[in-house]
């Protein structure tokens, strides 16, 4: 990505105007999430097309015949070459029209909106928690490495991280929701509805989705930072200088780990909409993680494109900003800008 | 290189300063040695000893023996709820998941974080290619992608292999590249790009060394994530077939009656929960020494 | 000194009271108690079966509508239920938004009576006219939930008057009531809201005449309903408002039932849990009877089972006592055709049905040189269990079995594409004329069935058409005498989900026995009552 300084007047002009290298860096990565996006929605599109079955199957229920299932493929336009049906939904799509359900006639984007807050919810609550959690504590630990803390902490992390977070869902419910009930099994209540008891119907849910991550970036950002303390020059310098080890270990070595750290937060994001179809079962959430795999199953492949492409658009931000993020913390890595 | 040489001196100046280095070195040894033999043992337990000790079958059980407690004679964990020995069962998934886990691991780390590396050295049109073609991959969401592949290609060790693949190699090639650009600036690395040494030599003498650690580090967390993610697969009706047995289906078919039936669920909640730890002590123990620490 | 002697008295008198009752009542033993009117109750459905409504509610339409009785009964009330006694003898259909029905022309017409005075929620009646609109629209959709009725050419569909309607069929048609109850003609809308809505809306947010109407519906996720104040039947319902929503499975169900966030559990099969149910004082578990047997579909129609001795090598490699004993602890008779005690024309056994002989199945696997079976099913927790121990009993036998389990779709895909070898399936219904009886499996030209003998076509179709029970049962029984002689497909278990209540629930086809028409039993909603205690 090393971008050498042109000579022609026009980008140079355009280079002033904007400035900062972060934003120019910004648009041209989002114009590279231009054929990021029309790649996704290609190859999901091609993927659903390679599983036999069709809408049409769901819609005329377990006893149809393939006569009777051939002429519906052909009422709603199935039987049509997919280039066609896919350059029909590309053209609405960027009209901003996603489509209608194949199965349930419902406008994709009527019933979006409140599945993804739900499970927007419960991802950002998942994040909050894990991050909140693990920082410290990895700090902490990476400041005394093997001693007591760190120890414990990486003992139960590792044995986080092997515990299945369906397991862990329904063993929190034993224990909170049935044995205490301290809090409610299932069931969502929207924010409408009062704050307090929309975070106390996610508690169990956003800590079940929370714990795993939490143990993950704890060991990863712990071990980054022991060995950046272990390590790296900058740290004996530092230390040389004068400066206290919370000191290195806030200012230097976290600033370094959190590139591994942002990258796995990244990578996550759409990783975590696979976690949040088992959740969202167990404890009754009306979430996107459903929609979508009720989608794939029935074979709508409005419901699932539209789904997809979101969160592609999601998860491309998502990775933008830590692309952003690395070049504002180090200096030295801003792309074309040697 | 003096590089290191001065870092290992320094380190030995700023690390902690606790105990004599006599018994350091025997915890040290003893760091690798615990978990070593502790994966040493499960491997065998799992691979050699179904061969050659007279273990039931995994498989094939007799459904009136189904739900037996654990001691009950003939199976000292008790059988599942078709009649199999559980016992049986934990050896024999452990050679699936185990595989299925350090093949797809393996994959990422090669594959995935050799190009990442490379991308990240190359820059310019290469790094562009390379990382779109992953960021495609990475952006569908992973539930669609898993269900969407294994609906065409079915279940089994193979696919689902190939399956879990499509996210850690991604995912190794974007830990990867990032470690990479951080290193990039450094002194010997700019160095080393001056003498005109070349891009693979750079990767293999240079980067690997340095990026590897942390590489391993992501590769034994992945370790047991795979082990749980292939279980889960389970929901979806994929991943590996009962009644096929691993250690991930196991739980998964447990917890579906975990009120009535929880030592399904805990017994190759154990067999894992170690394994991880081994993989990961290990892991930790082998990346001090290596770094020289 | 007064007041607190009083005091003493009253708090001596409680903990007499207190004292009398026994601690661990079970079972519906309230009976005598007086139901209550009030209440909020949740029910939680499986996601996999009837928690899953993906294309709406509207019968036309609704392709899950066997497997969501809840939804569409509390919705429509129905033109017609299934009653019982309640242990589930004497069960039959009996009219509801119905008043009465009378057969003329030797069978080929009925003439249904609609109840006068039933209006939808939206104000307008529910009239014959109603009734004829709704028929006509259900059996001209595309859905496959519409009866398989073979009606008349000329206007086989009429209203006489405001209150009769109607149906003339080709053939005597005897279970055309009986068939009602799994059909989306039960359901009746309002055409006048479906026709200001549109259909696609309708589906939505329908408008029937039952005992609830919608408040709010999250598809295959939460189903919001109060009480309908205008309801045809007095009094009723005694709940005021009824939650359905998706659950992802019997454990998390259990557990919510445990913590307090739902009342009702319909379809429990887990057997281990079912045990653990049982033993809560919380809860009270009710094992509705049996009506559909599995069954092991052979394919006749390509190798290795177009060979008879390869169908009688699986009849007697397949130990189903052996499955009854240890999966089911013994709960369930055996049974040799497609009937279960729980329905209708039920006869344990049939007169030379081969059971299990691991002997003879050794022997003619040798004849025939080996036998490799590829068996599949529809996901679920005990049909998985069943294939498992079946892949067990005939490896004994030398049989060689991959088993496999596929959602909805892909087993469709698998029964159309031909090169399907054996299913676990369930078939049979209360009545073996109705629903997905025993038609859908053993006629003639049906993707969904592996035999193709035109005797059992034309003995199913007499015993669709007659209107005298003795001959219907002696025809059903020739029926299984055929399929066992020929080898087509052996018998298993009925086995029929639970219903998982709190203590405080109670009603027909909940704490009292329906049997299921065809999978889940019929729960009459307006009947379902809580103890406000």
């Amino acid at each position: 990505m090393s971008d050498v300084a042109t000579t022609s007047p026009a980008p140079r002009v355009f280079s002033a105007v904007l400035g900062s290298p972060a934003l120019r860096l910004i648009v041209k990565r989002l114009l590279t999430a231009i054929p990021i996006l029309l790649g996704v929605s290609i190859l999901m599109f091609v993927l659903l097309n390679l599983i036999p079955g069709s809408a049409a199957l769901q819609l005329l229920g377990p006893e149809a015949t393939p006569e009777q299932i051939a002429r519906l493929e052909h009422d709603m336009g199935l039987d049509r070459p997919p280039v066609e049906r896919y350059l029909e939904w590309l053209w609405n799509a960027l009209q901003g029209d996603l489509g209608r359900s194949l199965v349930s006639r419902q406008p994709v984007t009527d019933v979006l909106p409140t599945r993804l807050a739900v499970t927007g919810e419960l991802v950002a609550l998942a994040f909050l928690i894990s991050l909140t959690v693990a920082i410290p504590l990895a700090l902490l630990a990476a400041r005394r490495p093997n001693r007591f803390l760190d120890r414990v902490s990486m003992v139960v992390s590792t044995a986080g991280l092997s515990v299945a977070n369906y397991v862990l869902a329904l063993l929190l419910v034993l224990l909170f929701a049935v044995k205490l009930g301290w809090f409610p099994a299932i069931g969502y209540t929207p924010v409408s509805k009062g704050l307090g008891d929309n975070l106390y119907s996610l508690a169990l849910p956003a800590f079940a989705m929370a714990f795993p991550l939490l143990c993950f970036y704890t060991r990863f950002l712990r071990g980054d930072l022991v060995d950046q303390m272990q390590g790296e020059d900058y740290v004996m310098t530092a230390r040389a200088k004068g400066l206290g080890p919370w000191q290195v270990l806030l200012r230097h070595a976290f600033r370094n780990s959190s590139f591994g750290l942002i990258t796995i937060v990244g990578l996550n994001i759409s990783g975590l909409i696979g976690a949040t179809v088992i959740i969202e079962s167990i404890f009754s959430l009306p979430g996107i993680g459903q929609y979508l795999l009720q989608g794939i199953l029935t074979r709508d492949y409005i419901v699932v494109q539209a789904i997809v492409i979101i969160f592609a658009i999601i998860t491309v931000l998502a990775n933008l900003m830590a692309d952003v993020l690395y070049a504002v913390l180090d200096p030295r890595i801003r792309y074309g800008t040697n | 290189m003096a590089l290191t040489e001065v870092q290992v001196s320094s380190s030995a100046v700023v690390a902690d300063e606790t105990a004599p280095t006599r018994t350091r070195a025997w915890l040290r040894k003893l760091h690798i040695g615990v978990p070593a033999g502790l994966l040493l043992l499960i491997f065998f337990a799992c691979f050699v000893l179904p061969l050659v000790a007279p273990i039931p079958k995994p498989t094939g059980g007799d459904i009136l023996n189904s739900l037996q407690p654990a001691f009950t004679p003939g199976h000292i964990l008790g059988t599942d709820d078709n009649g199999n020995d559980i016992l049986a069962r934990i050896l024999v998934g452990g050679r699936t998941s185990l595989f299925v886990a350090l093949t797809v691991n393996l994959l990422g780390l090669v594959i995935g974080g050799g190009l990442g590396a490379l991308a990240a050295q190359a820059g310019g049109i290469v790094d562009s290619i390379i990382m779109r073609l992953f960021d495609v991959l990475i952006a569908i969401p992973s539930l669609a992608l898993i269900v969407a592949v294994s609906l065409s290609l079915g279940p089994g060790v193979r696919n689902t292999i190939l399956t879990l693949s499509f996210f850690s190699v991604p995912a190794f090639a974007r830990i990867s590249r990032a470690e990479t650009l951080r290193l990039r600036e450094q002194p010997f690395m700019v160095a080393a790009r001056l003498s005109g040494t070349s891009t693979w030599r750079i990767v293999v003498r240079h980067l690997a060394p340095n990026i590897g650690p942390q590489l391993m580090t992501f590769a034994m967390l992945g370790l047991g994530i795979v082990m749980v993610i292939e279980g889960a697969l389970s929901f979806l009706g994929l991943g590996i077939r009962p009644p096929a047995p691993s250690w991930g289906n196991m739980i998964f078919q447990g917890q579906l009656s975990l009120s009535g039936t929880p030592m399904l669920v805990v017994w190759p909640s154990i067999a894992l929960f170690l394994t991880v730890v081994g993989f990961n002590q290990l892991g930790e123990a082998v990346r001090l020494r290596w770094s020289g620490r | 000194m007064r007041i607190r002697a009083k005091a003493c008295l009253l708090l001596a008198g409680a903990l007499v009271v207190a004292g009398c009752t026994k601690p661990d009542e079970t079972g519906d033993n309230n009976q005598a108690a007086v139901p209550q009117r009030g209440g909020e109750l949740t029910v939680l459905l499986d996601s996999a079966f009837s928690g899953s409504w993906p294309s709406g509610l509207d019968p036309a339409t609704n392709t899950t509508g066997g497997g969501n009785l809840t939804q569409m009964s509390s919705i429509y009330g129905g033109l017609f239920r299934l009653v019982a006694d309640d242990d589930g003898k004497n069960a039959k259909v009996i009219p509801h938004q119905a008043a009465g029905y009378e057969f003329t022309d030797s069978g080929k017409t009925v003439k249904i009576k609609i109840k006068p005075g039933i209006k939808f929620t939206d104000g307008t009646a529910l009239d014959a006219a109603a009734v004829v609109f709704n028929i006509k629209r259900d059996m001209e959709a595309t859905c496959t939930c519409k009866p398989t009725w073979q009606l008349a050419d000329q206007d086989p569909i009429t209203a006489e008057g405001t209150d009769t309607v109607v149906l003339k069929f080709k053939q005597p048609n005897a279970a055309v009531i009986n068939s009602f109850v799994v059909a989306n003609v039960n359901w009746v809308v309002s055409p006048t809201a479906l026709q200001s809505m549109g259909p696609d809306a309708f589906r939505i947010k329908p408008v029937g005449a039952g005992p609830f109407k919608v408040v709010s519906n999250a598809l295959s996720s939460e189903l919001v309903l109060e009480r309908n104040p205008d309801y045809f039947v007095k009094d009723r319902p005694y709940l005021d408002k009824l939650t359905i929503r998706s659950i992802g499975g019997d454990q998390p169900a259990y557990q919510a039932l445990q913590a307090g966030q739902g009342q009702v559990y319909e379809g429990m099969t887990t057997i281990p849990l079912l045990e653990q149910a049982k033993k809560n004082s919380q809860l009270v578990v009710t094992q509705q009877p049996a009506t559909s047997p599995y069954v092991i579909q052979l394919n006749t129609k390509i190798p290795p089972f177009n060979d008879k001795r390869a169908r009688e090598a699986i009849y007697y490699a397949t130990n189903g006592e052996a499955i009854r004993q240890g999966l089911f602890k013994g709960a369930y008779p055996l049974s040799q055709s497609f009937t279960a005690d729980g329905g209708l024309f039920h006869h344990p056994t049939v007169p030379g049905y081969r059971t299990y002989d691991l002997e003879k199945a050794k022997a003619l696997v040798q004849q025939l040189g080996g036998l490799t079976v590829d068996l599949g099913t529809l996901k679920a927790y005990v049909a998985d269990q069943v294939n498992t121990a079946l892949q067990t009993q005939w490896e004994a036998a030398g049989i060689k079995t991959t088993i496999h389990s596929e959602q909805l779709n892909g087993l469709i895909q698998n029964f159309i594409g031909g090169k399907w070898q054996a299913m676990l399936q369930t078939a049979g219904a209360w009545d073996p004329a109705v629903g997905v009886g025993v038609g859908f499996r053993f006629s003639s030209g049906v993707p969904f069935s592996g035999v193709s003998d035109p005797t059992i076509d034309s003995l199913l179709q007499q015993a669709g058409q007659s209107t005298d029970p003795a001959q219907r049962d002696a025809l059903y029984m020739q029926v299984g005498q055929r399929i066992s002689d020929e080898a087509y497909a052996p018998f298993i278990l009925a086995f029929a989900p639970a219903s998982v209540v709190t203590k405080n629930v109670h009603g027909p086809g909940l704490t009292t026995l329906i049997p299921p028409v065809v999978v889940n039993t019929a729960i009459l909603w307006d009947e379902v009552w809580m103890s406000q205690a």
